[in-house]
């Protein structure tokens, strides 16, 4: 008797949870935000100048301020969640956030699981070493000679991980992967890796900060455009963000954020 | 950015780390009490069951946990990070509370039962005023051991977006480049709550303690 009810509330709670798992998301997001006014924006804030915190403590930087204005466009609140870069997917997924902002770029793995808006900025990659490094890198794929580090979960770490180690150009070993780039960093200052492959601006913004530190090959690897994360197939909140993406371009505010906050 | 302002904007993280503490160290206490009296008294199968709770639940890293919980909990009802993080650590924690307490409880002789039957309690009362108080009693020094623990675990939740102690430290020194400093911030504030809990809860342990039972 005990064995059966037993069975019968597991049976019960399965049922349950899969039921919630099945019932479909009818309504927009952009309705939801709406409705509330408010819109509910995830963010990694250590990738400076894109999202860092300011000397008050405050979120500042160019995806923070652009987002400002594209939610005060839409005519809501903004409310900022910070979170580690690799839980914001997930958490656009799992409805936790509206959408993220975190200086994403494309990628078709990712476009699997959520949607993106047109792209806001293009940037490049780069190649940053300390300023007596002696090696040559003529083709990007020459990095795969040295110890290199990424921020884990960027499409930097994907072009790495799928062009040189699974091309077998180099050795899993000889890759490190950081939670934050300014870790990356450190451990490029201390000898323990010899080439950061990031995005050019953080790159630059690293440089700046720490010192001693060069660039010594800039290109379009894998990133180029970066875009806002939407959660997939809302196409109704994927077409407000992009005009109003539009619109700021047409008006010339993004530019002047990029050379606000880029141009040092 | 000067050394004030960057202290204070890590320590504005404590509120986050007691709140979940005060949710998930309580909530698996409560589980944790009810669970360990089942496991001693509730016959084979429901210890059988537990003992896989226990197993698994301590088998498997936090924060992997936290993440399963978390979505888990996110399908079916809508909750806030802070609760989401603070009701799962309570879940972990519970599992890790029932075996202290259950410990406890086989701590205190059979003999006590058997008697308390034999002068006509039933088994309920046995347990709500003969082995419980000593329970309890008994419990407090594995137990601040426990509550030390989540206190450092509730750091966790930062991976779900809560801004925590850890997590401001790691947002300042990716903004300022002085991870000693943060790090050591963070570390010093941690310090301090665990030694505040441990000497509060070391005093309690005296207070209450039976005198003729050193």
């Amino acid at each position: 008797m005990k064995k059966v009810s037993v069975v019968l509330m597991v049976m019960f709670l399965l049922a349950s949870a899969l039921v919630a798992c099945a019932s479909p998301e009818a309504d927009s997001v952009l309705d939801k935000i709406q409705e509330a006014g408010t819109v509910v924006v995830g963010t990694s804030a250590d990738y400076p100048p894109y999202e860092y915190v300011d000397e008050s403590g405050n979120f500042a930087g160019f995806d923070i301020e652009l987002m400002t204005e594209i939610a005060k466009r839409m005519d809501v609140e903004l409310e900022w969640t910070d979170m580690p870069f690799d839980s914001l997917i997930a958490a656009v997924q799992e409805d936790k956030i509206d959408m993220s902002i975190s200086c994403f770029n494309y990628s078709e793995e990712r476009d699997e699981k959520v949607d993106f808006s047109d792209a806001y900025y293009t940037s490049e990659d780069a190649f940053l070493v300390a300023e007596d490094f002696a090696g040559t890198i003529t083709n990007a794929e020459d990095v795969a000679n040295f110890k290199i580090g990424v921020q884990s979960g960027t499409v930097q770490d994907e072009w790495v991980t799928t062009e040189l180690i699974d091309a077998g150009l180099m050795e899993e070993a000889n890759l490190s992967r950081y939670e934050r780039v300014d870790q990356a960093a450190m451990d490029l200052q201390a000898g323990r890796i010899e080439v950061i492959v990031a995005d050019s601006v953080p790159a630059q913004a690293l440089m700046g900060q720490f010192g001693g530190f060069k660039i010594v090959f800039e290109d379009m690897l894998y990133t180029g455009p970066i875009n806002i994360v939407l959660p997939e197939g809302d196409s109704e909140l994927q077409e407000r963000v992009n005009s109003i993406i539009a619109e700021l371009q047409s008006e010339g505010f993004i530019d002047d954020l990029a050379v606000k906050y880029f141009s040092d | 950015m000067d050394i004030i302002r960057f202290i204070q904007y890590i320590a504005s993280g404590t509120a986050y780390t007691l709140g979940v503490t005060f949710v998930a160290l309580p909530s698996g206490l409560i589980l944790g009490l009810i669970l360990a009296i089942i496991y001693v008294y509730g016959g084979k199968i429901a210890a059988r069951i537990l003992s896989v709770y226990s197993t698994v639940m301590r088998g498997i890293p936090p924060i992997v946990l936290l993440f399963i919980l978390y979505f888990i909990m996110s399908g079916t009802i809508n909750l806030s990070p802070f609760w989401a993080g603070s009701i799962s650590l309570g879940v972990i924690s519970s599992a890790y509370q029932m075996e202290i307490i259950r410990g406890a409880i086989l701590s205190v002789s059979g003999g006590q039962m058997i008697a308390a039957l034999a002068i006509g309690m039933s088994r309920l009362q046995a347990i709500r005023y003969i082995v419980l108080p000593q329970t309890l009693r008994l419990a407090i020094p594995p137990w601040s051991n426990e509550a030390a623990i989540v206190i450092k675990d509730s750091s966790l939740v930062y991976a779900l977006g809560v801004p925590e102690i850890l997590r401001r430290a790691q947002l300042i020194s990716a903004s300022t480049q002085q991870p000693f400093l943060a790090y050591t911030t963070a570390a010093l504030i941690y310090f301090g709550l665990v030694l505040f809990t441990n000497t509060l809860l070391r005093r309690l342990e005296n207070r209450l303690r039976i005198p003729a039972n050193p």
